[in-house]
């Protein structure tokens, strides 16, 4: 530490640091900033500005040497990463690269991450379903993890304040275990979802649902969202390249430029979290710990108030790595929980299949989400031999395929002119909730370091036998909804894919009303050191089934507007 | 090493992407750009031939004229494990032998035969039937390959069929009667 005396101490001091500019940094920053609060931004990785940092987002098909593919060297090289979906070649630089970032995997664990400025906001699926309070009490129903410390209630007003500004499209269904929000127009479901959606009602009534999903594109109110330097989506689907429209929201197009302008906020991009400062005579947090990734020299930073967000296992390993001889097993750990109660979201299992009528239609044009089946398997009550449930994807779609049989000038012309229509592709995935247990763990390996000196993360997280029943369940539900709607040739498959791969980890870090057994309370601040929040997937006390990133949104702002509020007692 | 000699090894290192007036390739130099596969440039030249046999030239340009063998020899160099790799190059090594003559001195229509033939060959076990089945894998390879290389071509993206980075608003119900697309004829 012998460059602490380059800048003086008054230089380096802010009203409030935020680690982490994903997607919940993101809004934590832009709420403190709005709200007057001199405020710095770490972010261990590169900057990534909006458009200038897209290097492949107007690139036509042609331009990618492989077409698409990631070469075989870099897959090799990579196998974590290489099974995410969205590691294609126009994306490969937005990815953490297996090589560059090793952990520990006591179990198979595909922990995918994104360090750049922006994080994972520039690669979500964008996906934005409001939790209820179905699932906010269901740690308290069913007795597992403890009760979360809020209910939908205190949630709903911040889900409405993130969903104006960060845009989200959806249509008003009137579902209870999916509450409605502050929606630009919905998409469409095509003329195949809608006959699935009425052999639904047909056959089960009221009790389950296919709806068009909600989703962070901006999809009408241009005139709003320009102020913004955002335009509406043209549904390109090429979202994981950055978009240039700022068409779906992201850190880098929205939250981030938007605190730049009022002012207040100073970014700090390539600065490695080390840990957060404990002054034992204040009793209180009283800064950051940084390693700066090139030059490796640490840093200090000063605030009044923390707020990490460095996305969820990270945030874990940060607190982890915060000892002081008030906290020597991590910030804030009195009672050994951190890094415990480790969960995700379960998408193991997949259904598809093909129908064979409606032959007359297909689909032209783009849309940016497809079909969403909210929860329906122990909502109001329990019914299975299984806890909760589960949420599931659905498309549909048709396309015209070129004949590629033959050869010479018959070949090329059926090529030149596609005339095939098959049948209507139908297909399905699950998303389960998994009930967070003491075992799935997350803590820092005694031994090894990464380039920067930091202890490697050990994760040590699997399924249960909950789990299994659940993809069970799933399979048979799916299986007999596809049957009962007409649809042919269902195959179903459970690819057994390890625990992370879903990018919805979550907890360790869990909220609850007593110290005794959560890290967090109602406002997401440590009970123990009150001036530092947890407002990312670190502080989920249980998973649900929605998609958690327009959750942790409501969180970060609804803790920003505490956090000043607290500071003018 | 005398300067045109090395002129042209640079030449083959970046790919061949210097041009080198009057150059001499006629002793089938390994090309530099492939560096897993070992190709020679007569390979090369045969490979072409076989992926303008597939998709040829008319109104329309063919593979060769779009340059699809060297994006075949990238996606197999780059994209292909090993073991792929390895039956891709027996393959295409033990085609002249099956194609009996020189496979460039076949009409179109002996080319064509002859590719089709060895797309169905089957094989067992015994050293003559596992080279069949090299053939067979490295015929349907490129094919796959030229149909992609060629489809996704410059070219065709942008004078034949042209691709739009903005697809257009999403219609769910559009009866495919009313599409009258005009016919493009190779």
């Amino acid at each position: 530490m012998a460059n602490l005396n380059i800048k003086s101490k008054q230089e380096r001091t802010y009203q409030a640091i935020v680690i982490g500019s994903g997607i919940s940094g993101g809004w934590a920053a832009k709420e403190l900033c709005d709200l007057g609060v001199k405020t710095l931004m770490l972010e261990r990785g590169r900057n990534v500005e909006h458009i200038k940092d897209y290097p492949t987002t107007n690139m036509l098909p042609y331009e990618f040497e492989h077409r698409g593919q990631v070469p075989e060297d870099i897959k090799k090289e990579n196998p974590v990463v290489s099974r995410c979906y969205a590691f294609r070649e126009d994306a490969i630089h937005f990815f953490v690269k297996d090589t560059e970032h090793p952990y520990v995997q006591e179990k198979p664990f595909d922990w995918i991450r994104g360090y750049q400025v922006g994080g994972k906001s520039l690669l979500w699926a964008r996906q934005v379903q409001r939790w209820s309070d179905f699932d906010f009490e269901g740690p308290a129903r069913d007795g597992f993890a403890v009760d979360w410390p809020i209910r939908y209630k205190d949630l709903a007003p911040w889900y409405s304040h993130v969903e104006k500004f960060a845009g989200v499209s959806g249509n008003r269904d009137g579902l209870d275990t999916l509450p409605d929000g502050e929606f630009l127009p919905g998409y469409e479901l095509n003329v195949m979802e809608k006959y699935f959606q009425e052999q639904l009602k047909k056959h089960y009534g009221g009790d389950r649902h296919m709806i068009s999903a909600r989703c962070a594109h901006i999809h009408g109110n241009a005139d709003f969202f320009a102020q913004q330097g955002r335009a509406l989506c043209q549904n390109r689907n090429l979202c994981q390249r950055g978009c240039p429209f700022g068409g779906y929201f992201s850190s880098n197009s929205s939250t981030i430029p938007w605190a730049l302008k009022t002012g207040n906020l100073t970014l700090r991009p390539e600065a490695v979290v080390h840990s957060i400062i404990y002054d034992e005579e204040k009793g209180k947090a009283s800064g950051v710990r940084i390693i700066d990734r090139l030059t490796k020299e640490m840093e200090e930073f000063y605030a009044d108030v923390i707020f990490l967000n460095a996305a969820a296992l990270n945030s874990n390993l940060i607190l982890m790595n915060s000892t002081s001889s008030r906290f020597p097993n991590g910030l804030g750990n009195d009672n050994g929980l951190l890094g415990k109660y480790v969960a995700f979201h379960n998408y193991r299992a997949g259904v598809s299949g093909e129908f064979e009528g409606l032959e007359e239609y297909t689909t032209t044009g783009g849309r940016p989400t497809s079909g969403y089946f909210p929860r329906f398997r122990n909502v109001y009550k329990q019914e299975t031999d299984f806890l909760r449930g589960y949420a599931a994807g659905f498309s549909a779609g048709r396309g015209v395929r070129p004949n590629t049989e033959g050869l010479g000038m018959d070949l090329k012309n059926s090529l030149l002119n596609p005339d095939q229509y098959g049948p209507w592709y139908v297909g399905s995935h699950m998303m389960g909730e998994t009930i967070p247990k003491e075992s799935n763990y997350v803590a820092l390996d005694p031994n090894l370091k990464d380039e920067w000196g930091m202890p490697q993360l050990k994760i040590s997280v699997e399924y249960d036998d909950n789990d299994e029943k659940m993809v069970k369940d799933y399979l048979e539900q799916m299986t007999e909804m596809f049957e009962k709607a007409g649809v042919t040739n269902i195959r179903t498959r459970d690819d057994h894919r390890a625990p992370g791969l879903d990018i919805h980890e979550m907890g360790g870090v869990r909220m609850g009303k007593d110290p005794k057994t959560s890290l967090l309370n109602a406002h997401h601040q440590l009970h123990a050191v009150p001036n530092v929040y947890v407002t990312d997937g670190a502080s989920m006390t249980s998973t649900s089934t929605q998609n958690p990133s327009l959750t942790y949104m409501a969180f970060a702002a609804r803790a920003a507007h505490h956090a000043v509020a607290e500071s003018k007692k | 090493m005398n300067r045109r000699h090395a002129l042209r090894h640079i030449a083959l290192i970046s790919g061949g992407l210097a041009l080198i007036p009057s150059c001499d390739f006629s002793s089938d130099d390994i090309l530099a750009a492939y560096q897993k596969l070992k190709v020679k440039s007569s390979e090369k030249e045969l490979l072409g031939a076989i992926s303008n046999t597939i998709i040829p030239a008319g109104e329309i340009k063919g593979a060769l004229e779009l340059a699809v063998p060297d994006f075949i020899l990238v996606m197999v160099n780059d994209c292909m494990e090993e073991e792929s790799q390895s039956r891709f190059m027996k393959g295409l090594r033990a085609f002249p032998e099956f194609a009996g003559k020189e496979f460039d001195q076949l009409s179109p229509k002996e080319k064509e035969a002859k590719v089709k033939e060895g797309l169905m060959l089957e094989g067992d076990d015994t050293e003559e039937g596992k080279v069949k089945q090299d053939i067979q894998y490295f015929l349907n390879t490129t094919k796959r390959l030229t149909i992609q290389g060629y489809m996704a071509s410059e070219y065709i993206q942008t004078e034949i069929i042209p691709y739009s980075l903005i697809p257009g608003e999403y219609n769910g119900a559009v009866l495919i009667s009313d599409f009258q697309k005009p016919r493009i004829n190779g």
